[in-house]
């Protein structure tokens, strides 16, 4: 499990983590992006499934905020070798 | 500026850091510290506590009975040094700047005394029951509850008009961090109310339940469908929107946002409305109520919990009620209902949604990732119903449990445990309901309404809440809880 940090910038959703970085307009598409990183640095040539763990920046929400709520939310994103079962 | 927990990645991340558990910690310690009286040793009855007052050397004294020879100046400063130590800890812990807070905190803790105190003269406090005793032919019959509206008023004006004094104070004006903890001490009067009435308080935590269940089931598709019917909304915000106002308002629009992937913005904006639309229904709904149902305060309380939003604004107007109701009830023929029942009455649904919310939030996330957004390999971890789990529960509960264990197991050890359970649930209790409602008023700007671009949003949240929420909130509250009575005051 590759755990990475995603945040919302205001206009972009941007994932950091090691040697990963990723930003798009949509969750949707920065999956791809990250599909596309994962490929071309060939994790999936070692390994069948790749699974990132995304946990939300909750820094992100205003300080006001947080005495209601500390937690956006977390999610995990499988990446697999569709071409290499 | 105060840390966060950025992710909350184990189970029991923001442990340290977060007001959830630090309302859980800061009960707990005072509860254990009230326990100890089962061994004979009083360490909470230091509590400066308040009383209707005609004479001002008779206005506050310390509550329990094994410190009567403490003076009220004495009595204040324990009571002030052992809460400012405590919360300056947590403001550590929680990564605030602690100066600010202390600093803060110190005008907050003092400001809020003084009111409390003038709140108990009896021209506002005393009913048609006790006036004579006072010397007076006439009061307001507000009981406790012209404290609590004082508070709320002084802040309100402090928030709005005295800005920079507003600003200085916000370090240390935190409602949800005191309501939590307020709330964790009312377990410890939750389990000594059922020291008296036992049946009681396990019909009012059932039906709660149950009304919860079928509140949830049937105000969010009602708010869904308004946002999206009548007002057009988008999906995502519609979602947000319909948990706020719905459910349970900052922390369901925050958990609603997550789940259904909504830019963070979404329900930043839509909390910013249930803060200032709570504190609109803790103004304007105890005195309605109180008007119209006083033959069933329980029914009464149970709607409060289901239409206030925030757990700060829902408990406060819960206590309001409570006092409200209580004095009426005297003025109008004698009885003198025991405290408390109306308020936990109003708490005790708002904690089943609070805990709801988790859930409810997992189902909305499963929806949303796999049958709308269907995004291919996104999977959804059973852990964020923890991570959204409200912690401060598990403290309320836990003070409650170890009440009721001394109830069925240790019968013997119940006075000594009354003589501890009293300074915590009814003078901390209190105390931090003060603290509450001065600090809903610090932080509420009501030029944000106007400011701010809410656009449809305002029109959704008024009709949603006054012409769907709140009436069906009195059917279903009817419906589970009608003419469950308050115990009558020994």
């Amino acid at each position: 499990m590759i755990d990475l940090i995603v945040r919302h910038s205001g206009n972009k959703w941007v994932a950091t983590g090691g040697e990963f970085y990723a930003e798009a307009s949509t969750l949707g598409k920065l999956d791809k992006e990250l599909e596309k990183i994962v490929r071309q640095k060939g994790y999936l040539e070692v390994s069948k499934k790749i699974y990132f763990f995304m946990g939300f920046d909750n820094s992100v929400l205003p300080e006001w905020i947080r005495q209601y709520s500390q937690h956006y939310f977390n999610r995990i994103l499988c990446i697999e070798n569709d071409l290499n079962p | 500026m105060a840390a966060i927990n950025r992710i909350n990645r184990r189970w029991y991340s923001g442990m340290a850091t977060s007001e959830d558990w630090w309302a859980v910690w800061l009960g707990l310690v005072f509860c254990f510290l009230g326990l100890l009286s089962v061994t004979g040793v009083d360490l909470v009855g230091w509590i400066a506590y308040p009383r209707k007052w005609i004479d001002i050397s008779q206005s506050i004294a310390p509550l329990g009975k094994s410190y009567h020879n403490l003076g009220a100046v004495e009595s204040l400063l324990i009571t002030y040094l052992m809460f400012t130590s405590a919360t300056c800890i947590g403001a550590y812990f929680m990564r605030w700047n602690v100066k600010r807070y202390f600093l803060g905190w110190t005008f907050i803790f003092i400001i809020t005394y003084l009111l409390w105190i003038i709140g108990n003269h009896a021209f506002f406090a005393a009913n048609v029951t006790n006036r004579a005793k006072y010397g007076l032919t006439y009061s307001l019959s507000l009981g406790g509850g012209a404290a609590y509206i004082l508070a709320l008023l002084v802040g309100l004006i402090i928030g709005n008009f005295f800005k920079h004094f507003a600003a200085f104070l916000s370090e240390a004006a935190k409602p949800e961090w005191f309501i939590k903890t307020a709330i964790v001490f009312l377990g410890v009067k939750v389990g000594y109310m059922a020291m008296k009435a036992a049946d009681v308080v396990f019909e009012l935590a059932i039906t709660g339940a149950c009304a919860t269940i079928v509140a949830y089931l049937i105000f969010w598709p009602g708010t869904y469908a308004i946002a999206r019917k009548i007002f057009k909304l988008p999906r995502k915000m519609s979602a947000v929107l319909a948990s706020a106002i719905s459910i349970c308002g900052v922390s369901a629009a925050v958990a609603t946002g997550g789940a259904v992937r909504a830019k963070p913005l979404i329900p930043v904006m839509v909390s910013a409305l249930v803060v200032i639309y709570a504190v609109i229904e803790l103004i304007i709904l105890p005195p309605i109520f109180t008007a119209t149902m006083i033959e069933q305060p329980i029914v009464a309380g149970s709607a409060m919990g289901m239409s206030v939003k925030t757990d700060g604004a829902d408990a406060a107007a819960g206590a309001v009620m409570d006092e409200l109701m209580r004095n009426r009830k005297m003025n109008i023929d004698g009885t003198k209902w025991e405290e408390g029942w109306i308020t936990t009455s109003a708490v005790m649904t708002k904690i089943w949604i609070d805990m709801f919310i988790g859930l409810w939030a997992f189902l909305l996330a499963i929806v949303w990732v796999y049958k709308i957004d269907r995004r291919p390999g996104e999977i959804v971890p059973a852990s964020e119903v923890w991570h959204r789990f409200p912690k401060f529960v598990l403290g309320y509960f836990a003070a409650w449990i170890v009440y009721l264990g001394i109830l069925f197991f240790l019968p013997d050890f119940v006075d000594n445990a009354k003589i501890g359970a009293v300074p915590v649930e009814k003078g901390m209790r209190k105390l931090f309901f003060m603290l509450t409602f001065i600090s809903i008023g610090i932080i509420t700007d009501f030029r944000k309404l106007a400011e701010a671009r809410f656009g449809k949003m305002v029109g959704v949240y008024c009709i949603a809440l006054f012409v769907y929420i709140i009436p069906v909130a009195l059917i279903v509250a009817y419906v589970f809880h009608h003419d469950m009575r308050v115990p009558i005051a020994q």
